[in-house]
């Protein structure tokens, strides 16, 4: 756990502390009890301190916890998506990383009206989406066009390390038009509705449904040596 | 498992890591960013402003922008002015950080003839509860949690529910958690003001001037108790606040802070649904306020704190077309569109770029680009011309 996480965290022990402090009178049944108290505190605790509606008011209010938080629940999510959308780890770990100092920049300023997870990851699809289009201006490489996602996760440097299975689906996802490779990911692993993917990419429910089926089945295709028709 | 259901596991089993060194610089290098723009943030809402303005008619604005400021510039006064070095308000603040429940009194004034002062027992708990209280049985709660609000007013027996919920940074919320404020106190004050003595009490001063705002902050010498703030109003000349008796920590029983009216009150709806809010709202309250000043020019700026400080100043120098004879529906009809207009702006994501240049430019400029945002997923942006007009306009071709 972060340093700065610590201090969210002992914050509640402490409180934990003063609460079987002041309801035990005896010492030798205090641990069993503390147990219990601690773990149903720390859930309820947990659940108040991670609701993303107080994080986000606390956050723009200037709580580092707040910020924390934020970074460690929703950070892997957005490494994920930005993988999975960019085959290329490098340029995912940029965005993400400049999603998030965006995120802080903005804070004041910063209006949530759905759910922060759907804010951070539209905010990464959109840089994505942006990366793609302007490699194609540039005639250089397209997202298409680059190489296998390599396993090199022993890099000192490196922030995502990629699983096999992972790396495996992104050289198949890489394969798929863009379009197709974002309704794939923002769905399974954005966990968005298809509404909201059409909203995204500014096309009907049933275009971006169509677009996450064509996808799916090519997938399969090349992960499971299927044949499709 | 059906060959699709296969391939959908595959993906979320599909898993990366993130490598934990690297974690933990990227949250030092944004909590140093966090640090930098707390820094640099200036004071730019004062949030239950605007709801107060959208409650009345255009020439009380700057009553009200009276109260609010008073009531607010307090908790911004606490939340982002001051620390300084010295023990005794070193516990001050340590007394802050540490507080549950907080309450004191605030009283504006300003010089003018028909602005009375206006005295307000404030009361926050945490986690975002609070409450304000007026002479004549005024009575405002605020439940940030919930995202739910109840204004009491006892002469027509009347409760007013505030409800916004999709609209979760409403900046009526924001000035609630007063106390999380508290806990990022800045590190010293501008200047030493020395001792005085209030109600026989031998106290310090130190004074810090924020942007629009002078505070000085009185602190017992013996008690180290934090006794007085008072205010200066940089943007509003002649007015000036107190904040004074204030509690750390005292018992608040939640039925203070309970949203249940009071029986026998009637509902008066104003509650304001964000989704249905659009482009529209925003341009009927622009042709509103140019039927409100007496040269049809549209509002200086859309900033709700800036415009409640013009209209003070537009008050005092008679721009504003008399409106008092205006029946209450007509106001409350006013105020509903006054705030549909700007909620559109509060709806707004960051990334519509939305921009207002309507300052001086009078209604019916059909050549003058007044407003423009990108909707969202949108490649060209909506402009809005000084005519009301709209059009649809390619990136490059905005205004410069």
């Amino acid at each position: 756990m972060d340093s700065q996480c610590l201090v969210a965290s002992q914050k509640a022990k402490r409180e934990t502390e003063d609460f079987i402090n002041s309801h035990i009178d005896d010492p030798n049944k205090g641990w069993p009890i503390f147990s219990r108290v601690a773990t149903d505190f720390a859930s309820k605790w947990k659940s108040l301190m991670l609701e993303d509606k107080l994080l986000v008011w606390k956050f723009k209010h200037g709580s580092r916890d707040a910020l924390c938080q934020i970074y460690e629940k929703y950070r892997d999510d957005l490494l994920r998506i930005a993988a999975g959308l960019l085959n290329e780890t490098d340029v995912a770990e940029d965005i993400v990383h400049d999603v998030f100092i965006m995120f802080v920049r903005s804070a004041k300023q910063f209006r949530l009206t759905g759910s922060l997870r759907g804010y951070l990851a539209r905010c990464v699809v959109n840089r994505a989406r942006n990366e793609n289009l302007s490699r194609q201006r540039r005639q250089t490489v397209s997202l298409d066009d680059t190489e296998p996602l390599a396993l090199d996760s022993k890099r000192p440097d490196r922030w995502i390390i990629c699983s096999e299975e992972f790396a495996r689906l992104s050289n198949a996802m890489a394969t798929l038009p863009y379009e197709q490779r974002e309704a794939v990911i923002l769905h399974i692993q954005g966990g968005m509705k298809f509404r909201e993917i059409a909203r995204l990419q500014g096309v009907s429910d049933k275009t971006a449904q169509s677009r996450f089926r064509y996808g799916l089945t090519k997938l399969r295709s090349i992960l499971f040596s299927e044949v499709t028709k | 498992m059906r060959p699709a259901d296969q391939t959908k596991q595959f993906i979320k089993n599909a898993s990366i890591n993130s490598n934990p060194d690297v974690n933990e610089a990227v949250l030092k290098e944004l909590i140093n960013e966090m640090d930098k723009s707390q820094n640099t943030a200036c004071v730019t809402r004062r949030p239950d402003m605007w709801r107060i303005i959208m409650k009345n008619p255009v020439t009380k604005i700057a009553a009200a922008a009276v109260i609010i400021i008073g009531v607010l510039a307090g908790a911004y006064y606490l939340g982002d002015s001051v620390n300084i070095a010295g023990t005794a308000y070193a516990e001050v603040v340590e007394r802050l950080h540490n507080a549950r429940t907080l309450t004191y009194i605030v009283e504006t004034s300003a010089s003018i003839e028909w602005m009375p002062s206006i005295k307000m027992e404030i009361a926050f708990k945490e986690p975002g509860y609070m409450r304000m209280a007026a002479p004549g049985g005024y009575v405002s709660i605020i439940d940030s949690i919930q995202g739910k609000g109840l204004t009491i007013l006892p002469p027509k027996k009347q409760f007013v529910e505030i409800e916004m919920s999709n609209l979760q940074n409403d900046p009526a919320q924001q000035n609630i958690n007063l106390i999380e404020k508290l806990r990022s106190l800045p590190e010293r004050a501008d200047e030493e003001l020395g001792t005085r003595e209030i109600d026989g009490r031998e106290v310090q001063g130190f004074r810090i001037t924020e942007e629009g705002l002078i505070n000085s902050v009185w602190i017992d010498v013996q008690s180290r108790q934090l006794v007085l703030v008072e205010m200066e109003f940089l943007n509003a000349p002649g007015m000036s606040g107190t904040m004074s008796d204030f509690q750390f920590d005292v018992e608040l029983d939640d039925s203070l802070f309970n949203l249940t009216p009071p029986d026998g009150y009637t509902r008066l709806e104003i509650q304001v649904d964000t989704d249905e809010v659009s482009e529209q709202n925003l341009i009927e309250f622009l042709r509103l306020w140019t039927t409100w000043v007496k040269d049809s020019r549209f509002p200086p700026t859309l900033d709700p704190t800036k415009l409640a400080n013009f209209s003070m100043e537009m008050v005092a120098k008679g721009e504003f077309i008399n409106d008092e004879q205006i029946s209450e529906e007509e106001q409350h009809e006013k105020s509903l569109k006054m705030t549909r207009g700007l909620m559109f702006l509060l709806k707004m994501p960051a990334d519509s770029n939305w921009r207002y240049a309507g300052e001086g430019v009078r209604f019916g400029d059909a050549g003058t680009a007044i407003f423009w945002y990108r909707p969202e997923g949108s490649q060209t942006y909506r402009v809005i011309y000084g005519d009301l007009s709209v059009q649809d306009v390619a990136p490059e071709n905005l205004p410069k």
